[in-house]
């Protein structure tokens, strides 16, 4: 290969490398707590990382058909603090009812598209599955607009590969397209990125998933 | 290679006769008479059980008509995986019609995918067609096509057009010149236990060596108990001659022979049928040759691993 050629890195991840990535980013989730573990699959080298948070929503979000099951939820939840971002809504954000749910973040990587794919899923806490709409409305106004033109395709229910169950998932296809850059200035300044981390910043929030700074500074690429 | 065109069309038209019944958990203003129908193995079930749907909502109320789901024998029926995977999986080996169970209500969250509309049906099957070109050609023919083009591989499948379809799909059966194959073979494998719901691995068509691999070679790889029950039986082959360079194995064509060729001890009793559209290729059929003529049109080629009857 001529030396030219080498300018830039590649977006695609090769297994042997995704789970590198994953070692290296549970160690330090491990340091700050940040509740990420590895699951393996009995039996064979596979595995993907795992992360479940429990976060407080706006019950508007649910549909009206299960209000009576937030009534009870919100009875245990008494001492959630009302969302006051919205100052001129301030008196009304403290009265409103807030519902708490569970989402599961799964961090699987596709052979077919060389690169990691994010999976998750997301019920109330008395076990009842989100349906796609009330996971959409559920993604923050500013990364809506985004979703909805790319560069990830879109958010659909899938069936987890490993698990056979339903999840939903942000669609791989264009993964390339927003790693490149990262990837490519990465390069430029002689620096190499742990894939995972540089991923999952972008495509994490999207999902209500935060990934805290310390990972781009703390986590190294793997050798 | 007209003998080849043949396959293609037998695979596209194949049917499997069903027999739907009303769940009795289901709340109906009269009896629910059964309904039959010839399902196409190819396609979904929820592309094509409108029919289905309009006959048991006719004897129930309104109110209690949810998202229609299927069940067979308590299994909750996958909907986005073909037909004739279903059938080969769950009912191959029992007498026909293929008696389905219609449900309305307590759809089973934990296991099947929810499909509101025919337009999830389209995402899905144009996801697993690129998911097969990205295996198959790094995504680059699905990605050279434009939307329209797209759209004639749905409008095909969902329409029974087999000729519309395949004067698009041909592309993606294509590779150039100078390579043996596809870059990765896109397939699935099935099998009714365990918790895994497929084994999906790159597996390339040509080996290093310039060798044409077959069923029986992805199958040694990647379940070789389906060829034989002692795992380590299977590890002798490497001394063996390769199938068609002129062993000698009396009735070459019968299973034992095949499996034979592939490791298994000469007397091994046969645990498991390995089914592609309801048929068992030869262990020796190349993959590659398995990939342009008996995938689904999803461009996948899926194959079943079931439990071989014990009569």
């Amino acid at each position: 290969m001529m030396a030219a050629e080498r300018n830039t890195v590649s977006c695609y991840l090769d297994e042997k490398t995704f789970r590198l990535c994953c070692q290296l980013f549970l160690q330090h989730s491990e340091t700050i707590q940040d509740g990420w573990s590895w699951e393996q699959i009995k039996g064979t080298d596979e595995g993907f990382m795992k992360k479940t948070l429990l976060i407080p929503v706006k019950s508007s979000i649910l549909n009206k058909q299960h209000e009576c099951s937030i009534q009870d939820e919100n009875m245990e939840t008494d001492d959630i603090q009302a969302n006051v971002e919205d100052e001129t809504a301030g008196v009304q954000a403290v009265c409103e009812i807030h519902a708490v749910l569970r989402y599961e973040y799964h961090v699987l990587y596709s052979f077919s598209y060389q690169i990691p794919v994010l999976y998750f899923r997301a019920s109330t806490l008395d076990g009842r599955p989100l349906s796609l709409e009330e996971v959409w409305s559920n993604v923050h106004l500013n990364y809506r607009q985004r979703l909805q033109q790319g560069p990830w395709d879109t958010l659909t229910q899938q069936e987890h590969p490993l698990l056979g169950q339903p999840f939903f998932m942000l669609h791989p296809c264009r993964t390339e397209e927003f790693m490149k850059p990262a990837l490519d200035l990465a390069q430029a300044e002689n620096k190499r990125v742990n894939y995972i981390v540089t991923w999952l910043s972008v495509v994490g929030p999207v999902v209500r998933l935060d990934v805290p700074l310390s990972y781009s500074t703390e986590v190294s690429a793997p050798d | 290679m007209a003998d080849d065109k043949d396959v293609l069309r037998d695979v596209w038209f194949g049917r499997i006769p069903a027999c739907f019944t009303l769940s009795p958990e289901e709340t109906t203003e009269r009896e629910a008479e059964p309904y039959y129908l010839l399902l196409p193995r190819v396609s979904y079930l929820t592309l094509v059980t409108d029919k289905v749907k309009k006959h048991f909502l006719r004897v129930m109320k309104a109110e209690d008509s949810t998202e229609m789901w299927f069940e067979y024998e308590g299994t909750p029926l996958k909907w986005h995986y073909p037909i004739g995977v279903l059938f080969d999986l769950h009912a191959s080996n029992t007498a026909l019609p293929w008696n389905v169970t219609v449900h309305f209500k307590n759809f089973p969250e934990h296991d099947l995918l929810h499909c509101t509309s025919n337009s999830v049906i389209e995402a899905h099957f144009m996801s697993c067609i690129k998911e097969a070109d990205a295996l198959k050609h790094k995504g680059q023919v699905i990605n050279d096509m434009q939307k329209k083009d797209h759209k004639q591989l749905w409008m095909g499948l969902q329409n029974d057009k087999f000729d519309q379809f395949w004067a698009m799909n041909r592309k993606l059966m294509e590779y150039p010149t100078d390579e043996g194959g596809f870059r990765y073979i896109p397939f699935r494998m099935y099998q009714t236990m365990g918790e895994r719901p497929f084994i999906q691995k790159l597996f390339r068509p040509v080996s290093p060596e310039g060798h044409t691999l077959t069923l029986g070679d992805l199958l040694k790889e990647l379940f070789p108990a389906a060829i034989c029950a002692e795992e380590h039986s299977c590890d002798l082959v490497a001394t063996l001659p390769r199938p068609g360079t002129g062993s000698q194995t009396a009735g070459r064509n019968s299973d034992q022979a095949q499996r034979v060729e592939y490791g298994a001890s000469i007397d091994e009793p046969k645990r498991f049928q390995v089914m592609i559209h309801g048929i068992e290729p030869l262990l020796e059929t190349p993959i590659q040759w398995l990939s342009e003529h008996l995938s689904h049109p999803d461009n996948f080629l899926h194959i079943s691993i079931i439990p071989a009857p014990s009569d």
